[in-house]
């Protein structure tokens, strides 16, 4: 039944982090007329203006953002709305920061309730699915191939081919796994997938599984995402009981499950190898390639790796009436990029536009600059492997290639804005403590180096211009460089020779 | 060696399947707060691994523990975001007003304060996280004002 008033009241984690469980706990105790629902949608990705309360009548749905505000006085639900249009409630869809964005694979956060099967399968939900099952598996890989996607979780690996490889196993046994461990610092597109769109998941790993033949499915899912949990188990339950997932889905023959596995709180888990050691039930120690998991994996077993954007994104590529994705960007940088604005920054959130944004643009025209006001002096891009750019590099286009000529990567889409009152030498020793922490211990360099450097950066706080402790900074940072076996001890350097190089005088006296 | 009726009740979930250890130690520590010796040696003979193997996978990773800690745990993230968003002083101001240090219990077992790396509530930060609940522009009389709510600490 179509009530008369709807209300909604987002239900994700940061909405909920300022107070939108709140308002949502006192606008239930006051409805006592039946015209009226509320429904917990999900959040737009403004988190800045969270909690975005929006009330829909007569077809017209407007907002207001309840930042701060007290609600305890009201008494009555016709206090709420009074108390609401005196706040000049507005579309969020008509402003700038949601309307110049690209929204492709976050296309239906906001909208509705994110486990409404319906309203899902109303927005093209399912008919991807149905189009690769028509096809088959190598036509779907085919697809994705083309598309040009690379992989969202840092490595911007092509994902059609890791496919065909996995595809092309003589395995009677494969599996997929969803890589949902979001580690960077400055990162929640992932979670923002697992909390506003999970059936977009379900069907992106559906399909994939259909590609490379896999029939079991697991998400590592990190322990820091228990909203994101709960979503992930209501939205697989109401998948199987559609006959979504499960066996002979839509009558294809096709079978497919998936199983949710939560890590533990360690970084160094979502490197692909260290996960599946996980998820096997060891310590996350990383494994040396050869073999390639695509090829002995999980289980000893050919096994497809993907991050949760990536999975999400396979859907979209599947409709055949829509190929927009594929038409942006060039190279690598092809499609949309979630980039993550967060930190000191006015406008924080989700935004989903082409690569070749710069950095000017995503920080002023959507970050609309500082939250302090202050000027800003860093903004560092891509996690904690990633690299520190300064205030007089905000031209910069974060493609894939031109972050690459800067020693840089977009890694996972996180952009995080420090204003002047950062200190650098701190930002280049906090890199070597997170290695130090986060290390899995299998190699040296990274275990041991890590140690050293922030001994050596200790030092270069008390006197920048000691030029034998900026030598060996640098000869350790080659060596972790050369020498680690993962990404983790071989890019922990990345920041800190950004720091050397962009911020002259910071860390090192030039 | 008798296993206790209650761990076996716990543990039957995952003995048969692939990689169950990870889940089963989750659920050992949810159910009974944190991961004995009795635990471990029971552990070993279920899964098949010896018991240094268990404390191996134990003690790599930060959320499982071998001994009993506050019922309430904050956490408060210290990573880059929430760095730029003076997350350190918070940390400081949060450690002396309930003067214990970061991985401290009080002493009637009630709070526990932990450093965390990333809550993905990036954009809304400093953030912290009160057992399962997330805490974004967080600052002390936040925290203290959520402890009173869910009446964890009522005291100031
Ligand atoms: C230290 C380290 C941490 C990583 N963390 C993640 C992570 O949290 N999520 C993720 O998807 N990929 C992470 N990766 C990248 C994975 O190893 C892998 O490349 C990725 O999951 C593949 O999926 P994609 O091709 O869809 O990007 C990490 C890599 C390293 C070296
Ligand atoms: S570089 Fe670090 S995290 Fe990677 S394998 Fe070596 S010790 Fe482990
Ligand atoms: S960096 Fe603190 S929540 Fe992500």
């Amino acid at each position: 039944m179509n009530k008369a008033i709807k209300i909604f009241i987002p239900n994700e984690t940061s909405a909920n982090s300022v107070g939108a469980q709140y308002i949502y706990e006192v606008i239930s105790k006051l409805i006592n007329k039946n015209n009226i629902e509320i429904i917990r949608n999900s959040s737009w990705g403004a988190f800045w203006l969270e909690p975005y309360i929006e009330i829909e009548k007569e077809g017209i749905r407007r907002g207001v953002s309840y930042r701060d505000i007290d609600l305890s006085d009201l008494t009555t639900i016709e206090d709420f709305f009074i108390d609401f249009n005196k706040r000049e409630p507005f579309d969020i869809q008509s402003i700038d920061f949601i309307k110049k964005q690209k929204r492709l694979v976050f296309s239906r956060i906001g909208h509705h309730d994110p486990l409404d099967i319906e309203c899902y399968k109303n927005t093209k939900g399912y008919k991807p699915l149905l189009n690769s099952l028509k096809i088959g598996p190598q036509e779907t890989i085919n697809t994705i191939k083309e598309s040009g996607l690379t992989g969202r979780g840092g490595a911007a690996f092509p994902t059609g081919i890791k496919m065909q490889t996995v595809f092309d196993q003589d395995s009677s046994i494969k599996y997929l796994a969803c890589n949902a461990d979001e580690g960077d610092g400055g990162t929640f597109s992932d979670r923002l997938v697992m909390e506003s769109d999970p059936f977009s998941l379900i069907e992106g790993m559906t399909i994939a599984a259909y590609a490379v033949g896999a029939s079991i499915g697991y998400i590592y899912l990190r322990s820091e995402y228990p909203l994101a949990k709960t979503f992930l188990l209501q939205a697989i339950e109401i998948a199987v009981e559609n006959n979504f997932l499960g066996k002979n889905i839509l009558n294809s023959g096709f079978d497919f499950n998936i199983d949710l596995r939560i890590g533990a709180g360690s970084y160094v888990c979502g490197e692909e190898t260290a996960m599946m050691e996980s998820i096997e039930g060891r310590r996350g120690l990383v494994r040396s390639k050869p073999p390639l998991p695509a090829i002995s994996g999980l289980f000893k077993k050919p096994t497809l790796i993907n991050n949760v954007v990536t999975l999400a994104t396979i859907p979209m590529l599947l409709d055949s009436d829509e190929d927009e994705f594929s038409k942006i960007g060039s190279n690598k940088s092809v499609g949309t990029m979630p980039f993550q604005l967060s930190g000191n920054i006015k406008h924080s959130g989700l935004i989903e536009t082409r690569f070749d944004i710069s950095l000017e643009e995503l920080v002023r025209d959507f970050g609309s600059g500082t939250k302090s006001g202050n000027p800003i002096h860093a903004i560092q891009i891509g996690g904690p492997l990633g690299i520190y750019l300064s205030s007089s590099m905000l031209n910069t286009s974060l493609t894939i290639e031109a972050l690459q000529e800067l020693k840089g990567s977009i890694g996972h889409g996180g952009i995080i804005v420090f204003d002047n009152t950062v200190d650098m030498a701190e930002q280049a020793k906090f890199a070597m403590e997170f290695c130090v922490k986060e290390s899995c211990g299998k190699c040296t360099p990274c275990r041991i180096g890590s140690v050293r450097g922030v001994e050596i950066i200790n030092r270069l706080q008390k006197n920048k211009a000691n030029a034998d402790d900026a030598n060996l900074l640098n000869d350790l940072c080659e060596t972790m460089e050369a020498t680690s076996l993962c990404a983790m001890g071989g890019m922990t350097p990345n920041p800190i020779r950004s720091i050397i190089e962009f911020f002259p005088n910071e860390l090192i006296q030039k | 060696m008798i296993m206790s009726t209650n761990l076996k009740k716990i543990l039957s979930p995952f003995v048969d399947i692939k990689g169950g250890l990870m889940p089963a130690l989750h659920a050992v520590q949810d159910h009974l707060g944190f991961i004995s010796k009795d635990n471990i040696s029971e552990l070993a003979i279920v899964f098949n691994y010896s018991q240094a193997e268990i404390i191996d996978v134990i003690t790599f990773y930060d959320d499982f523990r071998l001994e009993p800690i506050g019922k309430n745990i904050i956490k408060l993230c210290q990573a880059e975001a929430c760095q730029s968003q003076n997350c350190k002083q918070l940390l400081s101001d949060v450690t002396s007003h309930f003067n214990l240090n970061l991985d401290e219990t009080s002493s009637d077992l009630n709070i526990t304060l932990k450093e965390v790396f990333c809550l993905g509530n990036c954009a809304l930060g400093p953030s912290v996280m009160i057992n399962d609940e997330v805490i974004g522009e967080a600052t002390t009389k936040k925290i203290i004002g959520h402890l009173k709510k869910h009446k964890i600490q009522n005291n100031e």
